[in-house]
């Protein structure tokens, strides 16, 4: 949840309108697309051989993400920026459409363009400082301790999600994969040396966070919306309900504790599988965006070339 | 987080393919809006007939190719698989998707690379025991055509027969299996796709569908069927199967080539009738006498070599009827067409299960209603089947505001009996086909059996007469339909 990300253009839009929403699956697949480059200049960040390409692929990836949007809005000051600066509430499916798109970026795109979207969401975050209306703590988008949480959540996320739903990563992947992510956080700001390099630094990173997570006001009314978007058309909130049930079962009991949640049941083999069906039904939907496809093959080839 | 953008995007598109399109047509109505598959499409959409399934798919480059197990499983599991048969389904429901679905349907079947050699070369392996190029005298690693759970590949046996060889992708049986015991997901995902439709009606008819592909030798059974009760038929063909090159996987039959059905819009007149006549006669002998239908109306199943000659493809969807089931249907045509007997035709309807009994319409008003369907038989005389026709058939079939709709049901036995119909008259049309249909008809009607009306009708009785000699030479069961013959299945 990069603060200032998606706060262009969407201030005439209805939240939930149909208009709204067919507009926000174009631009997500339209983002998507212009991400995957048709000749890149070079591998960019990440390459065809590595780890991170793969999670971004895998069939958990929305999990993942609303795993990790849920975890940092428990970050009273990460929570507090989005909240005063990024006007998720005019059009919350467009923030989260401009976001996926930075990293779809960062992770596909060569590295002059991976540095210039960079770039770009450094100078929105110099924009945004307030002070949390909560804890009364002054915060700063591009404070590194900041940017740190929300960077350890999505890659904790990814790995998680993964694991239960998707490809699962050996432990030497999961390792890879928290390695190369730094980047990440590193165009970011955050110096390279604070961000953790392995599955035990990144647990441990997370321990040290967590006595500082609550559930504020803001916080509350974010997660609601992501598991429980309102005025869903009824037969579709039967599906959404596939997805947060998925988040719920991954989501640390930490964080389950500090929104209420009671703890989910334990997932069953079958449950498992009716969670993953779901999550295959969501990536036909966005398979059915023209374009979509051919950008994906235009990965998978790369990544046959090297495999 | 590009995963919260794909997920809200995923909700986004199906708010889209819910609430795009105009999907309101009366709840209960499902089946006959099912059994319209086939006819709706051909009739107003007519272009998308030369574009099959697998025409996209030969575009996709093979270094797409699938080349494990896994591949296919990654691109067809979790769903995807069983969306892309309700995909090939809805195409043929002319009115009952959005744009949105139909495009993300459609993009899921083009979705699917071909198999590579390696792979397809490794699963008839598994399924024969050896691979292709010591089991065959020429195998084509590359595929000719692709089928929805397979492709299809060209060989020549040890014995110089060339033959089709068709492929299944391997795992795929067992994951769309899988998939389809996912009752309660599948539930979800039709009333989002298909909110207006009856929605256990509509899952029943997708698992039925879709489990009678997954196992190749019921194609392979029902093919040899067809072939065995048209052999030596002057203008019917139908390939025979190889059974020592066919398994669960793999099905073999003799390679037809031919034109395809695009190339008849260059024919003359002559020769698009005597295509249509033949078509016409394979589609109600098969019924009214080899108590057998095949379901899969598709011109892409057909290859035509002149002089009416076509070879029909493709048996993986055959529906024998017992003959309780039938006799409802000839009492119908009877009553409406032969004796005129109003009242006995609305009782015939009601026995079949199309009519509630207690329809409050008057018997005139339901015969106007249905007399559509039987327009190209219910008098003498030669008639051109025009595209209008068959819109006019469609548009009837789907008119659910009609005052009979309410009382009209398509008995689940009957529902690919109308598929194909409409996908004929569509077929027709297109064809725009001269012909005395109705006489043409009097020969194949059990209780009329009249002598031939053409010269097609006349070779088609000497083959018959032959035929018989040949069975009661080898003293085979007396009936002539399919029924009496072994490993029939309904």
């Amino acid at each position: 949840m990069t603060a200032g990300q998606g706060a262009r253009g969407m201030e005439s839009r209805t939240p939930d309108s149909v208009a709204g929403a067919e507009d926000l699956i174009e631009r997500s697949a339209k983002a998507f697309i212009a991400a995957i480059p048709q000749q890149p200049e070079d591998d960019g960040y990440f390459g065809p051989a590595s780890i991170t390409w793969r999670l971004a692929a895998d069939l958990s990836a929305p999990v993942a993400g609303l795993r990790g949007l849920l975890m940092q809005a428990l970050h009273p000051l990460a929570m507090a920026g989005v909240d005063q600066h990024s006007g998720w509430r005019r059009d919350p499916a467009g923030r989260l459409a401009a976001t996926s798109a930075y990293l779809a970026t960062l992770t596909f795109g060569d590295r002059a363009t991976a540095d210039r979207a960079a770039a770009q969401v450094r100078r929105i975050h110099d924009h945004v400082r307030g002070t949390d209306p909560v804890t009364g703590r002054p915060y700063a988008a591009g404070d590194p301790a900041l940017l740190l949480w929300v960077h350890v959540t999505f890659v904790d996320s990814g790995l998680a999600a993964a694991r239960a739903f998707g490809t699962p990563p050996s432990n030497a992947e999961a390792d890879a994969y928290i390695r190369e992510t730094r980047i990440y956080a590193e165009l970011l700001g955050v110096p390279r040396d604070i961000i953790p390099a392995d599955q035990r630094g990144l647990a441990e990173y997370v321990r040290s966070v967590v006595p500082e997570l609550m559930n504020t006001p803001a916080a509350e009314e974010a997660a609601g919306y992501l598991l429980d978007p309102p005025n869903m058309d009824p037969a579709v909130a039967d599906l959404w309900q596939e997805l947060r049930d998925a988040v719920l079962a991954v989501l640390p009991d930490w964080a389950l504790d500090r929104y209420g949640y009671r703890p989910p049941p334990p997932l069953t083999a079958e449950r498992r599988d009716e969670i993953r069906g779901a999550l295959g039904m969501f990536d036909a939907v966005l398979l059915g965006e023209p374009g979509v496809l051919e950008a994906r093959q235009r990965i998978t080839l790369r990544q046959r070339d090297v495999h | 987080m590009i995963a919260a953008g794909a997920a809200a995007a995923g909700t986004a598109g199906l708010v889209l393919l819910r609430r795009r399109g105009n999907l309101r047509i009366a709840r209960g109505l499902a089946a006959l809006r099912l059994a319209a598959r086939g006819g709706a499409r051909y009739a107003s959409n007519a272009p998308k007939l030369f574009a099959a399934a697998g025409e996209h798919r030969q575009q996709l480059r093979n270094d797409l190719a699938l080349r494990t197990a896994e591949d296919v499983t990654a691109t067809l599991g979790t769903m995807k698989g069983v969306l892309m048969k309700l995909g090939q389904m809805a195409s043929y429901i002319d009115d009952g998707l959005s744009p949105a679905a139909r495009r993300t349907l459609s993009r899921l079947q083009d979705s699917v690379p071909p198999m590579s050699a390696d792979l397809a070369a490794q699963v008839i392996e598994e399924e024969l025991g050896q691979p292709p190029d010591r089991l065959f005298a020429a195998w084509d690693p590359e595929p000719i055509a692709a089928a929805s759970i397979g492709q299809v590949h060209r060989a020549i046996t040890t014995n110089g027969v060339a033959i089709a060889v068709k492929v299944q992708y391997p795992g795929i049986a067992e994951t769309i299996e899988a998939d389809l015991g996912n009752v309660a997901l599948l539930r979800k995902m039709l009333r989002i796709m298909a909110p207006s439709q009856d929605v256990p009606a509509l899952l029943a008819e997708l698992r039925d569908r879709v489990t009678e592909e997954l196992d190749y030798r019921k194609e392979a059974r029902n093919q040899q069927l067809f072939a065995d009760y048209y052999d030596g038929h002057p203008t019917i063909g139908v390939p025979r199967i190889l059974g020592e090159y066919s398994s669960r996987r793999v099905v073999t039959s003799e390679l037809a080539d031919g034109a395809r059905f695009a190339e008849l819009a260059g024919w003359s007149q002559a020769e698009r009738d005597l295509v249509a006549e033949t078509i016409y006669r394979f589609v109600f002998r098969s019924l009214y006498q080899a108590h057998a239908f095949n379901g899969d109306p598709h011109p892409g199943n057909y290859l035509f070599h002149g002089g009416g000659r076509v070879t029909f493809l493709d048996f993986g969807l055959v529906k024998y009827f017992t003959a309780d089931e039938l006799s409802p249907l000839e009492a119908m045509v009877r009553y409406l067409c032969v004796e005129h007997k109003p009242e006995s035709f609305r009782a015939a309807m009601v026995d079949a299960g199309f009519l509630l009994r207690e329809t409050p319409l008057p018997t005139d008003q339901i015969v106007e209603h249905m007399a559509v369907f039987y327009d190209t038989v219910r008098e003498r005389g030669r008639r051109t089947m025009t595209g209008d026709y068959a819109s006019a058939v469609t548009r009837r079939f789907f008119d659910f505001r009609s005052p009979l709709a309410p009382y009209a049901r398509i008995p689940r036995s009957y529902v690919i009996l109308q598929r194909i119909n409409l996908g004929l008259f569509a077929l027709l049309g297109e064809l725009n086909a001269t012909a005395d249909w109705r006489l043409i008809a009097e020969e194949i009607w059990p209780f009329v059996q009249a002598p031939p009306s053409t010269p097609m009708g006349e070779a088609e009785a000497a083959w018959l007469a032959a035929r018989g000699e040949r069975q009661r030479a080898s003293r085979s069961p007396g009936r002539e339909g399919l029924e009496g013959l072994p490993g029939r299945r309904n």
